[in-house]
């Protein structure tokens, strides 16, 4: 690997005990809170700078509200999200004011599943690009249109696309503006909420090898949410198996998919359809899940 | 005369669909010819704009305008209603309605959007029943009950007057398959069935769909995009491609020698091929 993450270096995101607890309310006239859905607890991990960590569970498992905690898209319930900022500060991102967090957040970006949903049909290609930048008054007039013309040439998109609008293009092309949405504003760390998920297998292999050479020219940090584990193990240094709200195991790529230690890690894995007839999937994977619980 | 049984149940001949549209006609599957013997499973695979799901559409003749098919044959031999040609039935006749859903059904994506949500699972899986079959109401459910048994849900008889947002997405899906089989259909299509669906419950459906066909000895026509579930679940492979059938065998010939360079191109852009990109 070109970019082999030392463990000597201080982590460049540290979440500590992270939780996120949603109420259940009875129905009603009169709705009451008679419980708690936990929908991210106690997760805790560790970021190298330039590492790439794959966060991956089945749906519900609280992958993508992790995420969404870590950026301060939804408002975590407990924990510390500790970040190192390019001046070297380490900041609580859990704890900050949104008026204290405003600033910092061009150094954390995120790139959505859906290109058809994330980008605003209404605007240009241009206009999207280039708003974090208008948002955070960090470049205006020529200097915009320069900068917006060069991440999209980045990004493996053409400087006159600038002017068009999100239908124009197809769903490979409007992850890209995706792409250089987040990267205009010079992130070190970028979360993929299933960023490859909605496109067709080559797109989405080219959409990932946009993604590792932009991580090698810009030192780019990723937490990778997804759920399909064969792209993972394609793309991630190393694994997070999430479940119920809680990590059950992390560790190297490598090891996660070669001898994997905790049961729901191997019965995900054994889930999976293989492409080689020759090697059988695990049909009754649910009930032996069932089992687990019990 | 070769015996019936030995033809192939489905023979679509170089079938054409295409979408009349102001900047002239979109050829959406061009020319595509397969066949379908009884009792297996054939996947149509391919990216999506390939024209798998046109394909199947155009089987169930459930092409809209401005859609329409401009030629070919698709012959079904049906064991109970003999040879038909599907392409040139009228799109409103009787012999389409017996047609659908009772000879041939079809599982959809996203199950959600398949199933009414203003009426209980256990009706909609009733009308089939009363639309097919010459039976009473109370015959009808208790026909439904007996399927919702068969494809997995443990309380069949509280099932029926549930409605679709009481259920999870698995649960849906096994919904909507029991109305796909309730009429014993010869012929399942089946439309990325499994697409929308976690790995475990979709090695659970896929697993179901195998052990009901065997039951039933129905064939079953997989559109799908994922290898992995070509692999796993279809007897042969067609892969799709700008409309047309690039490259047509048994899975194992396919997956294991591609001939086609599209095929080969296709397999070595899945993730769990590729060589680790970092």
């Amino acid at each position: 690997m070109t970019h082999n993450p030392s463990p000597a270096l201080s982590p460049l995101l540290s979440v500590r005990g992270l939780s996120k607890h949603f109420p259940v309310m009875s129905r009603g006239f009169r709705p009451k809170v008679t419980g708690v859905t936990k929908a991210v607890d106690d997760v805790s991990f560790d970021l190298a700078p330039g590492e790439t960590l794959g966060l991956v569970g089945e749906s519900g498992s609280g992958k993508t509200t992790t995420a969404r905690c870590i950026l301060r898209a939804i408002e975590p319930t407990a924990g510390q999200v500790l970040f190192r900022l390019p001046d070297g500060r380490t900041v609580d991102l859990a704890s900050l004011s949104d008026r204290a967090l405003k600033p910092l957040r061009q150094h954390a970006q995120m790139v959505f599943q859906d290109p058809f949903s994330s980008l605003n049909p209404r605007m240009t290609v241009g206009d999207i690009v280039g708003e974090p930048l208008v948002i955070h008054r960090l470049a205006r007039g020529p200097e915009l249109a320069e900068r917006v013309a060069e991440t999209l040439r980045r990004v493996g998109l053409k400087p006159e696309h600038r002017v068009r609008y999100p239908h124009a293009f197809s769903g490979g092309q409007r992850q890209r503006i995706g792409i250089a949405r987040a990267l205009i504003m010079r992130p070190s760390l970028i979360v993929c909420d299933e960023a490859t998920s909605a496109l067709d297998v080559t797109i989405q292999a080219q959409v990932l090898d946009l993604l590792k050479e932009l991580q090698a020219e810009f030192r780019l940090t990723y937490l990778f949410v997804a759920h399909n584990l064969d792209v993972v193990r394609n793309f991630c240094d190393r694994v997070a198996v999430m479940r119920r709200g809680k990590i059950v195991e992390l560790a190297p790529t490598a090891r996660i998919f070669a001898a994997p230690e905790h049961p729901y890690t191997k019965l995900l894995l054994s889930a999976i359809p293989s492409s080689d007839p020759d090697v059988p999937m695990n049909f009754g994977v649910a009930e032996e899940l069932a089992k687990l619980d019990r | 005369m070769p015996d019936p049984a030995e033809l192939p149940l489905l023979e679509v001949e170089n079938l054409s669909t295409g979408f009349f549209t102001e900047d002239g006609v979109v050829p959406a599957v061009d020319g595509v010819s397969f066949s379908l013997m009884r009792g297996r499973t054939l996947a149509l695979v391919g990216e999506s704009g390939s024209g798998k799901s046109v394909t199947a559409y155009s089987i169930l003749r459930l092409i809209q305008p401005p859609g329409r098919i401009t030629g070919g044959k698709i012959l079904f031999r049906s064991a109970r209603a003999g040879e038909i040609d599907l392409a040139a039935l009228g799109e409103k006749s009787e012999a389409l309605y017996k047609v659908r859903g009772g000879l041939i059904s079809m599982i959809f994506q996203e199950p959600m959007t398949a199933l009414s949500p203003v009426h209980s699972v256990g009706s909609q899986i009733a009308e089939a029943i009363l639309l097919h079959r010459k039976v009473d109401k109370k015959e009808a459910r208790r026909l439904t009950v007996e399927m919702l048994g068969q494809v997995g849900i443990a309380q069949a008889e509280m099932c029926f007057d549930q409605y679709p947002h009481e259920l999870s997405g698995g649960m849906r899906q096994r919904v909507v398959i029991a109305m796909a089989l309730v009429c014993r259909p010869e012929l399942l299509i089946a439309d990325e069935s499994t697409t929308a669906l976690d790995v475990t419950i979709q090695a659970q459906i896929l697993g179901l769909i195998k052990t009901l066909q065997r039951g039933l000895g129905c064939s079953v026509l997989l559109i799908t995009h994922d290898f992995g579930v070509v692999a796993q679940v279809a007897d042969d492979v067609a892969v799709m491609h700008h409309g047309k059938i690039v490259e047509h065998g048994t899975v194992r010939a396919v997956l294991k020698n591609p001939q086609h360079a599209y095929t080969r191109a296709l397999l070595e852009a899945l993730p769990s091929r590729r060589v680790r990109v970092a």
